[in-house]
Parts: structure tokens; sequence; C-alpha cells
């Protein structure tokens, strides 16, 4: 659900905008900043609030990569493999640490931790590899420091 | 503005706005597409239709891009060939081994191009995607799905349903339901226009009544759907071997422009049920009793808890007969029936599922052999007071425009109608509008899916409708926003309104009503300003004890801003029934012969008695609820009961009950053992609308003949055949030797229909009057100049906020309101034996607000007992918020729970319907 | 906060000093001058002149002139009009446009301004990329600044110009960055390109005459109102003036950013300012400007960095994101990275593109594994061919050039493959 902070956020963010719309994008972050995810009730409650379908929604949701219609671990951590990372060996790196986490990319750990995954350029090509975790850039990974990175996430 | 561009080297002329793809295909050039389709707004995704452009740099989707002066296009070089056999490889390189298109229908678009190019794929396709089964009359496979949107638009831009969307990027898009649930969880109302959109196996119709098979071995019969009034056009296409119907297909028609509903597309299979009445049957069980538990007492443990009848419970009863035996029976009772007790002491009722002919001929036989006017139908039960005021006030009963002229109005008043369940194609015209910016106001107790689209949405409290219109008159009169000049020229009796709603001030009227004095005014600025306003009504308007009143509202709203007889303007009570307008307009009404000829006129009188050599009586006779109450009484002896089942359409049926068992003989004609045969000494299996010729007239006064599209079971025999050997047993013969033949002589005694013949009604029917039929669809927009009252003025009506008969009390506190569900219709007779109509919605069920549940205790899906002083019914719960708290909404449609045990049969005094839409009732946990 | 460029100039003299990025740092480099100078000085017609005059070409990949775009806009219109900034950077090896967002946010704002007072817009949605979260900050800083001083908002700088800018955050989607794709985002919709005609000065951003202009192409923008369209087109060649900040990854050996005139030969970027390959590897191939641009081989780097010479070799400046592949590299890997990326980020509309990128990539998958035929070529050459020009958006053309252009170069490197039924690259980068 979606609570009175977060819809007063919304409204806030309706009234930037020449029609109302425009602002479903920030609307699902304020979402995901405070459930993590878009549940059927929170995508229910955002298409009331939009005046759209449900499916509008979800179409939107399912659009884009930072979305998520299921629940989601306390951390995303995402390895860029695009071409300029995986020329530094980004896909090694993901190999590293898919091991050291034991699960697989598109995975997340069963304490609910960590999800990891790739994902495509982020803009740090000269500092690669690198990964994002949640909103920050680390950039100019080896092993041992995402190891360390990793290990101090709560 | 034309525009002339060349297109494979010739020249062509076309209007401009035309694209590409449309000006080609004008030419005769066929461009292939996969995405596009002519009703639908082009979306240019699928690129096999994409062309050169001399100049362009990129090659254009002809079937968005706008033709413009000095093209030069080709459609089909070299270069394009090899582009569109490489997008059918890339499409069916993902396709399934085997389409569901191909393995039922035979007409996968995209495996003809596949078969057209010699398209083999030389890559096999990736990751499966998943089918979803959850729909019981739709198959959906993602893995054939081509990602061409045409589903998407159809049910978002044709039917308004706004289900489907696509979800995910790139190769992970797909169609999504909703909330991503499966298409049977969703809100999709199995309208079945997806299926009819896509071009490949992705959606596909699940067999109904008979295995899905190649188009092209089936025999298309072009015909008319024969549940509601919107009258849509459709195509059965039949496997004659079988003696089936294997699918159903919306026809473009200027009305209903090939859409269709669940019921039209899902629900033809009740023809096929086994039920269906083969040979006649004569009653071997005396003394006469109901014969099913379910009709014997509504209170009795039910075995199961919903459904049909058994048939082993009620056949016993009756005895097989030769027709020769029933017949002469038939006619023999009745005869001495007639003779002995009188003209009065016969009634009949016939059916608006019957077509013109057979209403016609059924009302003849009542008239002209049985000798009195005791005939009427259904018609009683749901617009008898529209047409009342319409008849009083305008002069004529039937709608003034069509449903489709909704596209010329700016603003649209639906009140007291469930127009999405009950009307389902007319409702998307009206979502059409509402989309273009058309301000709907929707006024009701219920929210009713129509009221989603609505700009405003006035919900009164139920039986409240004369406070809230003359409210709505006095801001309109007091805003000088009423139409004086029209007012002058057409109509009489305006200061009388004026002084009547005088004391309606919109405070007032907010606490009648319980609707926000602004919202009032703001409503009646909207439709007091608008240019062009029309009316669309049902049954909540109608079914009240103060129904006609109600009607007398909104066609003085209407008359006082000149909305009426202008494109965009109109009163336009929706019909129910398929035929309910036909056979009100052939006479099946006991104050009317065919035409609205009153029977109290001794000119018409004078002119039936020679058409049809007979004497006939003057009197008015009775009305449906009437007869009723008449048999119960021991006036009424003996009846023909044709296609009607009054012991679940009827009021308070504990008392229809006595009525239907006091008659001395009830002879029923139907397709099926309804809970009326039950009664029955003599029943008789008559045809379906499937079966036979007759031509039916919808809401829109649109004449469509109705053809075969299978042989009837058995020794099931044409109706109208029925009834002339009825008649000519009786003494009065009847010979005709078509349907066609007896429209004719329906046509000679009915002027407004004159000209009209079966073979001059075309492929979609003529909108009567229609005067030039080999030139013309018939007439849209009626009294442009004037009323035919005499006069040729309208003549306003006041009425006065009355309230409801039986209010709710501490004993009785619940209102009741009565009506239907977009899967069912009428008392299930078809529907309950339809495969999927009963599976969508198997049995009866209660709409509570859940506020109300809570404080009763009531679990959704559990059982509840709805009590009124005159019986009680146990059935499921469903928790809504559509249904306002101290309401309760029941659909008549289910046996085991009939709604009509609850409801009062308190007339409405000129229309003479009853109040369906209000009773007090109580409500209890129950078990089951 | 990203590295300052090993190279700089105009746009980012100043990149080592951080308070540039905030207003009064920015003020104190002469900042918002050139603002004040077009809205108090200038008529709006006289501002999209002299940017025409400089020839400046946007710098989002496409290099559309950026004054012939502004004069697109409507002058007589009853509707408002906007201005889009495109700061949804996402092109593969392109990281230039993050360090203005991120050290230069009031040289985007003021470019921003200067742009809205030339097309009249009365409202700017700066659309950032999802995870852009840092720039973004940056920005939301800059932009409550440029309020408070005035600069943004009612009356900008007292005069009778008013304009605001809202800061829109993407959600992580590739094809926002095609200018109609990011519109359609914007509004609050999938991601999915526009049919055009209309283009976006007819009918943009909620259906309002709208130009929407990259981060750096603003960025240019107060430097040529300041000091004047002679000056600026002194940088680069006739035809493409001014500099641009190339971001080079991949093997050289000092990656980063340099901001240098266009026209600069690539062989000049890779070998002298980025040291090359490491001591002793050879460059195989370079792609000059972002993944969709289609790669060169080690023996053509004598080319200069500006459209009208990269078109004769068959490619693009793109972003001016360098990509530099030494001699272990496998190209077919490289191609099953590219191919991966653009199944990913179609957005699925057009058939072509939605299944043709998913070919592609299966096809080069195949190769890469050792189970690839000689044909295989044939049908990603067939494929690449039939995705272009033909689609909505260049998504489809994009994807196909890179594989065209590995295809070209690289054709060895595939067809060993196809014929050992291996990579025979093992010191490759890993897939």
């Amino acid at each position: 659900m979606i609570s009175s902070a977060t819809r007063a956020r919304i409204d806030a963010e309706i009234a930037k905008y020449p029609v109302k719309r425009g602002a479903l994008l920030p609307a699902l972050h304020h979402v995901h900043a405070e459930l993590g995810y878009v549940s059927h009730e929170s995508a229910a409650a955002i298409a009331d609030i939009f005046d759209l379908r449900p499916v509008e929604v979800m179409e939107v949701v399912s659009f884009y990569n930072m979305f998520f219609d299921t629940p989601q671990p306390r951390h995303h951590v995402r390895v860029c493999t695009n071409l300029p990372c995986s020329l530094r060996g980004a896909r090694t790196l993901l190999a590293q640490i898919e091991s050291h986490l034991g699960i697989e990319a598109g995975q997340a750990s069963s304490d609910g931790r960590i999800g990891l995954g790739h994902e495509e350029c982020l803009g740090a090509c000269a500092y690669a590899p690198m990964m994002r975790v949640n909103d920050r850039y680390h950039e100019d990974l080896d092993v041992e420091k995402a190891k360390r990175i990793l290990d101090s996430l709560e | 503005m034309s525009v002339t561009l060349t297109i494979d080297g010739r020249g062509v002329t076309v209007r401009s706005g035309t694209t590409i793809w449309e000006a080609a295909r004008g030419a005769g050039i066929a461009i292939p597409t996969l995405c596009h389709d002519p009703g639908l707004e082009p979306v240019g995704v699928c690129r096999m239709c994409a062309v050169e452009v001399e100049g362009a740099r990129v090659m254009a989707a002809s079937c968005v891009r706008l033709a413009e002066p000095g093209m030069v296009v080709r459609t089909a070089s070299e270069k394009i060939e090899r582009c569109r056999a490489m997008l059918t490889e890339l499409l069916m390189s993902e396709q399934p081994d085997v389409s569901a298109k191909e393995r039922t229908t035979a007409d996968d678009e995209l495996h003809a191009l596949a078969r057209r190019y010699g398209v083999r794929p030389r890559l096999r396709r990736g990751a499966a995607r998943p089918r979803d089964d959850s729909s019981p009359v739709i198959e959906v496979d993602h893995q054939a799905c081509i990602l061409c949107d045409r589903c998407i638009r159809a049910c978002n831009d044709v039917q308004h349903n706004d289900v489907i969307g696509r979800t995910g990027k790139g190769y992970r898009a797909r169609i999504a339901f909703d909330l991503d649930q499966g298409m049977g969880d969703s809100t999709c109302v199995s309208c079945g226009e997806c299926v009819a959109a896509c071009p490949t196996g992705a959606l596909v119709n699940k067999p109904i009544s008979a295995p899905l098979r190649p188009r092209a071995e089936l025999a298309a019969i072009d015909t008319v759907c024969p549940y509601c009034g919107v009258g849509c056009a459709l195509t059965y296409h039949v496997d004659e071997a079988a003696n089936r119907v294997v699918f159903a297909e919306g026809r473009e028609s200027p009305g209903s422009r090939g859409r269709l509903c669940v019921k039209g597309r899902y629900g033809f299979d009740y023809v096929s049920h086994p039920h269906r009445l083969t040979r006649p049957l004569i009653r071997i069980d005396y003394p006469k009793r109901a014969l099913s538990s379910e009709v014997e007492s509504s209170r009795r443990e039910r075995r199961k808890p919903g459904g049909i009848v058994d048939y082993d419970e009620v056949m016993p009863a009756f005895r097989e007969a030769s027709w020769d035996e029933a017949l002469d029976l038939v006619a023999s009772r009745l005869r001495e029936i007639r003779d002995r007790s009188g003209s009065g002491a016969l009634a009949g009722f016939g059916s608006a599922k019957c077509s013109n002919e057979e209403a016609y001929l059924f009302q003849k036989l009542v008239r002209a052999v049985f000798g009195t006017n005791n005939v009427d139908h259904c018609t009683r039960l749901c617009h008898a007071s529209s047409v009342a005021a319409l008849l009083q006030m305008i002069g004529s009963g039937a709608v003034t425009t069509t449903y489709g002229d909704v596209e010329n109005s700016d603003v649209v008043l639906i009140t007291g109608s469930n127009t999405t369940s009950n009307h389902p194609v007319a409702a998307t015209f009206f979502k059409d509008a509402a989309r273009r910016g058309t301000k709907l106001i929707v006024v009701d107790p219920r929210h009713s899916g129509i009221a989603d689209h609505a700009w405003r949405f006035c919900r009164i409290r139920s039986g409240t409708d004369v406070a809230f219109y003359n409210g709505l008159m006095r801001v309109i009169i007091e805003e000088g926003l009423t139409d004086a000049d029209y007012i002058a020229e057409h109509t009489t009796g305006f200061e009388e309104i004026e002084r009547a709603v005088k004391a309606y001030t919109p405070e007032r009227v907010s606490g009648i009503c319980g609707v926000p004095a602004a919202l009032l005014r703001e409503v009646a600025i909207a439709y007091g300003e608008a240019r062009a306003a029309i009316t669309f009504w049902g049954m909540g308007m109608s079914q009240h004890v103060h129904g006609t009143d109600n009607c007398r509202c909104i066609i003085s709203l209407a008359l006082m801003t000149g909305n009426v007889g202008r494109p965009g303007t109109g009163l336009h009570p929706l019909r129910g029934q398929n035929n309910v307008q036909g056979a009100s307009d052939a006479g099946l009404i006991p104050m009317s012969y065919p035409g609205y000829q009153p029977v109290t006129s001794e000119a018409a009188r004078a002119r039936f008695e020679a058409a049809w050599d007979a004497k006939l009586d003057p009197q008015t006779g009775l009305t449906s609820v009437e007869i009723i109450e008449a048999a119960r009484d021991g006036v009424v002896k003996g009846m023909y009961m044709l296609g009607e089942n009054p012991f679940l359409s009827e009021p308070n049926v504990n008392e229809v009950r006595k009525g239907l068992a006091a008659l001395e003989f009830l002879v029923v004609q139907d397709i099926f053992l309804t809970e009326t045969a039950e009664f029955a000494d003599v029943v008789l299996p008559a045809t379906s609308a499937l079966e036979k010729t007759g031509t039916y007239t919808n809401t829109d006064r649109r004449v469509q003949i109705g053809r075969p599209a299978l042989a009837p079971p058995g020794e099931a025999r044409l109706d109208w055949e029925i009834i002339c050997e009825i008649s000519t047993r009786m003494g009065y013969p009847m010979q005709y030797d078509s349907a066609s033949e007896i429209f004719d002589e329906v046509v000679s005694l009915t002027d407004s229909h004159s000209g009209l013949r079966h073979d001059n009604l075309g492929a979609t029917g003529k909108l009567y009057p229609c005067p030039n039929p080999e030139e013309s669809d018939g007439t849209v927009v009626m009294f442009g100049d004037g009323f035919p009252t005499g006069d040729g003025r309208a003549r306003f009506v006041a009425a006065e906020h009355s309230g409801a008969d039986e209010l709710p009390d501490a004993e009785y506190p619940f209102i009741l309101v009565t009506g239907r569900v977009l899967e069912h219709w009428h008392t299930g007779v078809m529907t309950r034996r339809s495969r999927a109509l009963s599976a969508l919605v198997p049995e009866a069920f209660a709409e509570v607000h859940p506020e109300d549940c809570e404080r009763l205790a009531l679990e959704e899906d559990g059982f509840v007992r709805v009590r009124s002083r005159r019986g009680e019914v146990t059935l499921r719960v469903r928790k809504s918020v559509d249904t306002q708290p101290g309401s309760v909404f029941i659909p008549f449609h289910f046996r085991e729970a009939a709604a009509n045990v609850l409801t009062t049969d308190k007339l409405d005094p000129d229309g003479k319907i009853p109040e369906f839409k209000f009773c007090a009732v109580r409500l209890e946990t129950a078990d089951l | 906060m990203l590295r300052v460029p090993h190279v700089t100039n105009y746009l980012s003299e100043h990149f080592a000093d951080d308070a540039f990025g905030t207003l009064a740092g920015y003020e104190r480099y002469g900042g918002y001058k050139a603002a004040r100078q077009a809205i108090t000085g200038m008529a709006p017609s006289e501002v999209v002149a002299l940017v025409k005059e400089s020839g400046l070409q946007g710098r989002g990949g496409a290099g559309f002139l950026a004054g012939l775009k502004w004069s697109f806009m409507p002058a007589e219109t009853d509707k408002p009009k906007y201005l889009v900034c495109n700061a949804d950077e996402s092109e593969p090896g392109s990281f230039k446009d993050r360090i203005l967002l991120e050290r230069a946010p009031h040289l985007l704002l003021e470019g921003i301004l200067i742009g809205a007072w030339a097309t009249g817009a009365s409202k700017t949605f700066l659309y950032i990329r999802g995870e852009y979260a840092f720039p973004a900050a940056q920005l939301e800083r800059a932009i409550a600044e440029a309020y408070d001083k005035g600069y943004l908002g009612k009356r900008v700088m007292r005069s009778g110009f008013s304009h605001d800018v809202v800061l829109h955050r993407g959600a992580g989607a590739y094809i926002c960055g095609e200018e109609t794709g990011l519109l359609e985002s914007l509004e609050g919709k999938k991601g999915q390109p526009r049919k055009k005609p209309p283009f976006p000065a007819q009918y943009g951003a909620f259906g309002m005459p709208s130009t929407v202009n990259n981060v750096e192409t603003f960025c240019h923008v107060p430097h040529i109102v300041a000091k004047g369209s002679d000056w600026f087109r002194a940088f680069g060649t006739e035809k493409s003036p001014g500099t641009t900040i190339f971001g080079v990854s991949g093997h050289a050996v000092r990656l980063g950013l340099y901001e240098l005139p266009l026209g600069t030969p690539l062989e000049e970027i890779v070998y002298r300012h980025a040291g090359g390959v490491p001591e002793g590897r050879r460059v195989k191939g370079v792609i000059p400007g972002g993944v969709s641009m289609p790669i060169l081989p080690a023996d053509q780097l004598d080319v200069p960095m500006a459209n009208e010479f990269l078109r004769e070799r068959k490619t693009m400046l793109g972003t001016g994101g360098i990509m530099v592949m030494d001699d272990t590299t496998c190209m077919v890997r490289a191609a099953c990275v590219i191919t991966y990326f653009f199944r990913d980020e179609s957005c699925g509309q057009c058939t072509q593109c939605r299944e043709g990128t998913g070919w592609l990539n299966k096809i080069v998958n195949r190769i890469e594994r050792g189970a690839g035929v000689p044909e295989d070529l044939d049908v990603l050459i067939d494929v690449a061919g039939k995705m272009e020009g033909q689609t909505i958006c260049a998504f489809a053309d994009a994807a196909a050039w890179p594989v065209q252009g590995l295809l070209r170069h690289f054709r060895a490197d595939f067809e060993q493959h196809v014929h050992e039924r291996k990579c025979p690259f093992p010191e490759s980068f890993q897939l």
C-alpha cells in the first residue's frame, strides 16, 4: 500500500507536470523507496491516483530495469558487463562475486541481503570493472575490493 | 482536399489524410500487414507493410504514413519482398510447432505469409513462452504472439474494457492482463474481441459446442444475435454435418459495427443442449403441482448450490405425444374454456425473444381466435412505463434516435442503465464517446461499469429519480438554459413543469437524493449548455411504481432544452430483449394492435376486423401481472405461453406459483422445459432463433433478418407454424407459406413499416421508418419537424417525488435492487445452458456492501438468507462497493434463488410495470 | 565523482576546482554572464542565429545542427513550449555527460536557460538516467541554488522571462536516450519511440512543441554566447566546430576523458593521449563513438574524429566514447557482448528489431561456442541488412551497424571460429 507520506510526495510530483501522468515514474520511484517494489496493491493504488488502467502501470513497471513487481532483497548489486567493462575483466569479476556469495547473477542471497545481477553500461567505462550497489557506484574494482564492499552490506 | 500520388506506377487520388496503405487498397493493391486491421488505429510496428517512398532514406510503414501529393511509392520491389520474407522468418522462428489457429480455424495470417514467402526459419526458437489457460473461453499462447498489439487495441479502443496491455521490454515483451494476471483472473469480460483481432494462434477461442474446424469447411450464416436489444449483426460458422455452431463472429453493420459481447460470441450453444424439447409432451401427473424442488418452494433444502433443472425430477410428469394429439388437445381445451367461460377466460403471453412474424401471429390468434386482448409479454416488465410516458408525451414509444448517434452528442445522460452488462455493445459506443471527450453523466444508485467512464457520476438513492430530475430542471430553468424557441414551437404545457419543479431546490433535492447540490448544479448546467444532449435509460428508471413519472421527467428535460429531433439528441430507452421493440410494434400488448393502434379506437378496430375477418374485443386487455392475478383468482382459466417464463420473471413468485397452479389449462411452447412449464398441461417443442427465419427489431428500430443456422432438433417445429396449427384447429384457418409472407401482412397493417420486405432488408436490416429501403438505411433521427400527437406538439407532463412502495423499516432494513449480470440472460433458460456463460457465473449471488457484510458477519462466498414480506432465498455473498450500504443487489436469472420470490407486485399505475428495483428485505447469515 | 579529464579545454577548464559545481564557484569563473547577456541583451532570434552560425552539432550521437533544431520551434503558438535536456547517457563507452552533470551542473543550467530564452520555452524537463543518482543529486542542488538566486523560476534575472526546470529521473532503459522514447518516458509511459512525423518541434513533450538537446550540447552554448561564433569555429573542423569530451575505455593505457577539438585524429587520441595499449600488445580495433558505431581496424586510426571523415569509413562520431581493443581481443566475443546489449534493450515494438537483435545474438553466441556454420555469416549479414532503415527509430540500425562493422573488418575472426569449431583467442577477455 501507499503511505500518506508517500502519497504526499506523489502529489508534489504531480504538481510539477502539465499532465498528471508525467509524474508516474517519479511516483514509482517513491513507491520503491518505501516498499522496495510495486506490489499489486500499490499498482492498483497508483492506477487509481493516475487514472490509468492497471495494466498500464504494469507495463511501465515491467519496462524499466530499476522497477520491480516482486519483493526485493535489501541491496541491489549490479556489475556492469558491457563491452568497456568486459574488456577489463568484468565477467571474471562477476564470476568471482558469484562464487563469493554462492549465488548466480539473477539470484538473491537466501537471507534476502543481496540481489546480484549484471547490468548494462553505467557510464564508468574508464574505471572498469565497476559495480553499482543500490545508488552508489564502486569503480576500479578488483575482487578483494568488491568482497570488502559486499561484506560490509548489512 | 485530395492528394494524388503514384503507387507502383499508377496515379492514385485519395482524400487528404488517407494512409498509403488505404490508398493502395483503394487502388486494388494489397499490401501485406500483420499489426494493421482497418478497424483499429494503426500502430506501424510489425513493419510488414513498409514500402519505399522515393527520396526517403528509410522505408515507411504504409499503414501509418499519410499519402502526400506527388509521393512516388513502391509497394512490392524485390528489396521490399525480401524484407517481408525476412520479417516472416523472424516471427516464424519463435512460433510453436503447431499454430493453435491453424489447428482450429486454419486462418493464421502469419502462416499464410510463411506459405507465400516459402519461409523455413533458419534459426530454432528460444526459451519457451508460457500458455495461459485460465479463461473459460479463450486460450492464450504467448509463444504464438507476435506482439502486433491488435488485441490491445481491440480491448482498449474498440470495447474499452481496458484489460490487455503489453508488459516487459524487447524480447521479453508479452501481452498481459490487468496486474499481469492470468486472463481468467483478470477483469476480462470475455467479449472475445481480442480473439477476433488476433492474426496468429496467440489468442484462440476454446470450443463451445463443437470442435473448432477450418473456417473454409464451415457454412457461414449471416444473422442476428439472439440476446439483447442491441441486435448485433453476427455470422455463425456452422458444421452442417454435426448440426452445430462452431464459432460466432461479429459482422459489419451500421449499428453494431462488428462488435459482440460474451453472450453473442460464446453463448450460442444452448440451442444444442441435451435438454432441448424434441417431441410434444402431455401431462400425466395430476393434480397439478410444481415438479422440481426449486419451483415447489424456495425454502426447501436444495440438493446442490445452483444449476439448471434436473429433468429426471420433472419429466416423469409428462408423456410424449404426437403433434396431432397434442395440438388437438390444446385447441379443444382452449376452445372449450372460451366457449364455456367466455373469451376473457383466456390469455396469452408471447415473447420478446420471438420474431416479429411470430409476435404478430400470436396476438392475432389471441385477438381474432381467443377473442380477447389479454395478450402481453415481458415488455410489461421492462419498458412499459417508458412507453407509457413516451406515448403520452411525444406520441411514439420507439426511440427517437439510435445508440450510434451518440457520436454526435456532446453530453450523454445515462440513467438507470447498467449498460456495460445489459447492452454491452451499445456501451462500447458510449465509452467511445467518453474517450473522445463527450461528457458522460451517469445517474444511478449502483456503481455499474459505465460509471467508470463517466464525466460525472451521480449516485442517487434508490427511488429518488423524480426529485433528482425535477431539481435538474429547476436549475436549468433558473440558469436560463431552456430552449425557448423549441418550447414555443414544438411543445405545450411548459408552465406546468415550471410550477412543478419550483419546490425542488438543489439543497432539498440533495437531501432527498444524497447527491451534493453542487454536483446537481454542475450536471444541470452541463446538460443545459450542451449543443446536443442525448439520454439513454434502462430499467433503473422504468421498474418503479413511479416508473412512468421517472420517464416523464427525463422526457421533459430533453424537451425543455430542445434535445429531441436533431443529430446527437434524443430519447433512447435501451430495449432489453432482441425483439422487445418488434413484439410491441407487432401488437403483442393488451392495449393496441400492430403499430400502436389502440384497441379502443373504433377506426383501428374496424381496420383489423376487416383485415382479419373476425370480431374483435373493444376492451383493453389485462397486462401480464394482472393476468397472473386473474389466473390466481380463477378469472383467467386457460393460457397459451409462447417462450415466456413468468415463474421467474414476474414479481412475487409465490403468488405466480398460485396463479399458474390454478389455471385449468396451460400450454407452454418453448425450447426447454422451463419452470413455468412445470405447470403445463401440454408442452410444445419450439424452435430457437438459430433455427428459423424471421425479423427482429432492435432497440434502434432496426428491422433485421434472422436466418436459420441449424436444423431444429427432433420434431421441434417452427413457432409460427404451431400458432397456425392451433388457430386452424380452433376453427380459424391460418395459412402462410413463409415468414416473409407473414411479414408482408404485418407491414400492410403497420404504417411505420411500410415499404419493408424480407428481400429489401439487406444484410444489416433497415431502421424504420424507411420509405425507400432500396436506397437508404432508414431513419436515424425522428421528430425533427413535430410529433405524432395530433397537434404535432409534445406535451410536458409534470411529476412529483413520491418514493417507493415498500420502504425499509426496522424489520426489513435493506433495499433490494434486482437486475442482471453480463453473462446471463433473463431467467437463465438459455445462458445457464451455455457452457461458457454458466462457467463464468455458475450460480446465484447477492451483492452486499463490505460495511454491511462486516456488520452482519457475512463472508465472501458464504451464504446469506434474504427475506422479504413475500418470501426468502438463500444465496452466496459477493462483497462489492458497487452496491450502496443499506442495499443488496440480486440478479434474477437464478432459479435456485429466484430474486422474484422477494420482489413486490405493486404496479406503476400507468405502465403497469412492477417495482423490481425496490423492496424491503432483511439479511441473515445462513448455512447451506 | 568522476576524475577530471586528462586534457582539458573550455568546457572542462575548471573541473579541477570542486567549487565550480556550486553557484558561487561557477559565478567566480564568470558563470551566468552569458545567460544574462542573452536574456537581457539579445532577442531570441539573435541567439538562435548565433548558435546557427557557430555550427554547433548536437553531441548526443546524431550530430544534428543545434541552431537549426532550435529554429524548428514554432515562433507563433498559443501552446506552451518545452525544452528537454537529454541526460539519459546510456550509450556503452560514454561517460562525458556524467562529468558535466557532476562537475558543471551550472554550466548545463546556464546553457538550458539560454536555450529556453532562444526557443521561448517555459519549462525544461531534465531527463536524467535513473542510475545517475549522484549526478542527479548534484543537479538537484544546483537547480535549488539557481532558483534561490533568481536564475530560475519567475522573472529570471529580473527580466520578464520565466523558466522552470523539472528534474526527471528515468528508471533504467537505454531506449529512453532516443529522443521520442525519452518523451514517452517523460510522459510516464513505456519508452517506446514515437512514429515520426510529427517531430518534437510540432508535437513533443506532453504534445507541446519541444526541443530535445543533449547535455554537452547545452554546455557549449554559454561559451558561444559569451565568446562568439568565430571564437567557437576556431576549434575543430569547418563542418564540425568546437571541442568534445572524448571518453577512452578498453585496453588503452591512460583511460579517462579528453576534451579535444573535433577532427583530432583518432590515432592521436589513442596513442598520444591515451598511451596506446600496454607493452607487448598491439591495437586490434577501435570503436570510435559508443558501441552503436562500427569498429575501425588498427590501420584506419588516421581518421579525424569528425563525422564528415568518419562517414567515409562507414562509421560515425556517435557520443565520442572510444573503446580500444588490443590484439588479444576476440571480435566474436565483442559481438556477443554488443548483441546481447541490443537484444536486452530493444523496446520491442518493431518486429525486425525485437526479433532481429535476438537472432544476431543467438548466431554470434553459436559461432563463439564453436557451433557455427559457414552460412551463419551470411545470415548475420542478411538479418543485419534488413534491420537497417525500416523501423520506427534508429535503434535497429544501431544494433545492426556494429555487427556489420565487425564482419567488415574482422570477418576472419568469425570464419576462424566456424572453421576451428572453437574460439581461437584463449587470451581474450572472458564472457
